[in-house]
């Protein structure tokens, strides 16, 4: 029997625990046994995915069971994609955090790693899982680890933001419950295939209506889809920046890829877009999350808290592109779901370095940074271009697609949004870039401040070394994106 | 803000009451919920898991991966709860009472420390004096709140109960233990090393299973494939697998709820409190 499906995320979660127990005998052994575990799944989701590209789609039974009957972990390429994208992520963000760990929680980093790859294994049990409730399972996990580290980040701040997250967090987990409460009772399954094939028959019915309504706005909740953004910029902004480091490229894209999978896998195509007449409503909440995401970014002082809205813009684009209802869109969510975690793990890789030397990212501490931390600055600036949309970066491909779909739908708005957020994108990212480019105004020496004698170096290595490597990559994968869409995005939708 | 909240609340339960417009009747013997999934539950359940209780065959083996979860919560809770409160820092203030005497002394530099022993006795602030009836019940009440609790996991194969509920009854036996008494009484016997090992433990005896059923050729948590392993029956192997979790779940619950008592009660410093 092979268990590579299970082991990337019995891997991670068998290593969180481990970790645990390491830290009463040796901390620095729990590192070594968190690396261990996350690079064991990374190497188990390229197997599977070299698997599923292969010979198609796996099915693991969990404890042997048949499927309706017992849970089974249901690999396809998408799954198979976002699996190799979270492990991959994690894996990478832990070798960089080495040194900012100790530098945030200076005295029990040992508890920090086993958050962390609790975390994880929610996150890669959310994605491999065919069972609606085991889906909401883990939800709960990457939920609740993540409220314990955003209170652990900023001593003043994040324990207030990490009470709002708890709040909003719970609501939009009882409604994703509550709507598979309502579809058990109409079905009485959990398995995502069997609930499909026994939805097929009652369609009409207005309490599927309802189970698909609750489902959604619980997601919805939990991946910050304006106006249910709230929680998001404060709680991302205040916590330890290791943490927030993997939060922001992962926990909305994961609940992004939960929205398709629902759409898709569970309800189907038939029912969201022919059956219910919602598709228009939501690409226009799309088309007004990208707005407005973009306009609240641009009225931000501090880097991090802009960055953060910045995803809540980046939402919306895939939003609108899910809810299009032709192909195009489609294509462009699901590689937007790739790019925007790419993209976003380099911007906040490299904030972590600034973080790191500098402590604070009020957009005035950013001055002169061009000449003091040129590697960091380099990844930024890559990784800024990616998300204006410059072409030969990934970001480019994903909103030609988003693009080319919305025209296709006739969905002009939305189309014209998306010009207009990059255009803010823009404008925002060169405004950084001039602060960094000058170096503080000299008034500084004349009053002796001290402040002007400080002087910043570049980043540790380890870090360096991961933030360039995950830029480059992001010219990697927008000339490989006609391969990935090929082999992967459509052979998933056909 | 007041108005629009009133009327997101309204606009839910409409929702809400449409929705339940095609439910099936209440009780209905023809509803998907008991037609589809639990027929084969209720008549193969004990056939192929040899599990007399079907809630714990349904919760330990069927739906058993989503229990280590469940269980992983908890042990999530515990450690968050510990992360988040413990202070290590020293109290600033203490009291003390001089025995004989029954004086209070009130110790303001934190620096300052007396010797505990006959003379002198370590008090909480807010301190209530001892009841001999209330410790006296507790004393005796507690081995059997314990015995029952031990019973409850073992015999959650066969009867009502299992881990989280003897986990439960566990604990809150210590926490019994630490009104009646005092907190200081239950760490000087729960240490807080002891209790972080157990509720990492709970949980890795859970994945260890699992992870074994894996190494010998099986699903993971497939509990058949244990039988090599274990002496007896190997028709009871599932049941027994099912044990082994249930222990597992007891463990980590009862070292959970432990930790987060003791943490939110002493505001995470482990010496005084309710």
């Amino acid at each position: 029997m092979d268990n590579t499906p299970a082991l990337i995320v019995i891997a991670p979660l068998l290593a969180a625990l481990l970790a645990g127990l390491a830290v009463w005998i040796e901390e620095r052994l729990s590192y070594l046994i968190a690396l261990t575990g996350l690079a064991i799944s990374t190497f188990s989701a390229v197997k599977v995915l070299m698997q599923v590209i292969d010979s198609g789609t796996i099915q693991y039974r969990m404890a042997g069971w048949a499927p309706p009957m017992g849970i089974e972990y249901r690999i396809d390429l998408l799954n198979a994609m976002v699996l190799l994208l979270v492990a991959s992520i994690a894996f990478l963000n832990l070798l960089a955090s080495y040194k900012s760990v100790d530098q945030e929680t200076n005295d029990r980093p040992g508890s920090f790693y086993t958050i962390y790859l609790l975390f994880v294994t929610g996150l890669l049990g959310v994605t491999a899982t065919g069972d609606l409730f085991n889906l909401y399972v883990l939800i709960e996990i990457t939920s609740l680890t993540s409220y314990a580290m955003v209170a652990l980040g900023d001593r003043d701040r994040g324990p207030l933001a990490s009470l709002n997250y708890v709040f909003i967090g719970v609501i939009g987990a009882s409604f994703y419950l509550l709507g598979v409460g309502y579809l058990y009772l109409k079905t009485g399954s959990l398995n995502m295939v069997d609930v499909a094939n026994i939805l097929s028959g009652i369609h009409g019915s207005s309490t599927v209506l309802v189970a698909f309504i609750l489902c959604m706005i619980g997601i919805w909740i939990k991946m910050a889809l304006f106006p249910m953004h709230v929680w998001l910029p404060n709680a991302y902004t205040y916590s330890p920046v290791a943490f927030a480091r993997i939060v922001a490229p992962l926990m909305t894209k994961v609940m992004v890829y939960v929205m398709i999978r629902l759409m898709i896998t569970v309800f189907g195509f038939d029912y969201v877009f022919e059956t219910l007449n919602l598709a228009d409503a939501v690409v226009w909440l799309a088309t007004i999350a990208v707005l407005a995401g973009g306009v609240m970014a641009l009225s931000q002082k501090n880097l991090k808290k802009m960055l953060t809205y910045i995803i809540v813009c980046e939402i919306g684009y895939m939003v609108g592109g899910a809810w299009m209802g032709n192909q195009l869109g489609m294509t462009g969510a699901i590689l937007h779901i790739l790019n925007d975690a790419l993209m976003t793990f380099a911007l906040f890789l490299a904030v972590g370095n600034m973080v790191y030397r500098l402590k604070k990212v009020d957009l005035p501490d950013l001055q002169g940074l061009f000449g003091k931390m040129p590697w960091t600055m380099a990844g930024f600036v890559l990784a800024a271009f990616s998300i204006i949309g410059v072409p030969p970066t990934c970001g480019f491909f994903s909103k030609w697609y988003l693009i080319l779909g919305a025209f296709e739908a006739g969905a002009y708005h939305f189309a014209a949004a998306l010009i207009i957020s990059s255009l803010i994108c823009a404008v925002l990212f060169f405004k950084v870039f001039e602060i960094c480019f000058f170096d503080p105004m000299s008034e500084g020496h004349g009053h002796g401040d001290s402040h002007s004698h400080v002087t910043i170096e570049e980043a540790p290595v380890s870090m360096l070394i991961v933030s360039g490597l995950v830029s480059l990559s992001l010219i990697v994968a927008g000339l490989y994106s006609g391969t990935i869409v090929n082999t992967i995005i459509l052979p998933f939708l056909k | 803000m007041r108005f629009l909240g009133f009327i997101i609340v309204c606009l839910t339960g409409a929702l809400l009451l449409y929705g339940t417009g095609e439910f099936p009747d209440w009780g209905d013997p023809d509803s998907p919920a008991s037609t589809h999934l639990s027929n084969h539950y209720i008549e193969k359940a004990i056939e192929e898991t040899q599990v007399p209780n079907l809630v714990t065959a349904v919760l330990a083996d069927y739906r058993g991966f989503d229990t280590m979860f469940e269980t992983a919560v908890v042990f999530c809770a515990g450690l968050a709860c510990f992360l988040l409160l413990r202070d290590f820092s020293q109290k600033k203030e203490r009291f003390y009472r001089h025995t004989p005497t029954g004086v209070i002394l009130h110790v303001k530099d934190s620096k300052k420390t007396l010797k505990v022993g006959k003379e002198f006795e370590h008090m909480d602030k807010d301190w209530v004096p001892s009841d001999l009836i209330i410790k006296t019940v507790c004393r005796i009440l507690i081995p059997f709140i314990q015995i029952y609790a031990l019973y409850v996991v073992a015999h959650g194969d066969f009867s009502p109960g299992g881990g989280f509920q003897g986990g439960v009854i566990f604990g809150s036996s210590l926490i019994l233990l630490a009104i009646s008494y005092d907190l200081k009484t239950l760490v000087r016997r729960v240490n807080e090393k002891v209790i972080g090992i157990f509720a990492a433990l709970g949980v890795l005896i859970y994945v260890g299973i699992g992870v074994i059923c894996m190494s010998m050729g099986g699903n993971f948590l497939d509990y058949s494939k244990l039988a090599p392993l274990v002496p007896g029956d190997p028709h009871h192997i599932r049941a027994l697998g099912m044990l082994g979790v249930e222990i597992g779940v007891g463990i980590a619950v009862t070292a959970a709820m432990a930790i987060i008592y003791i943490n939110i009660v002493s505001e995470g410093r482990h010496d005084e409190g309710l």
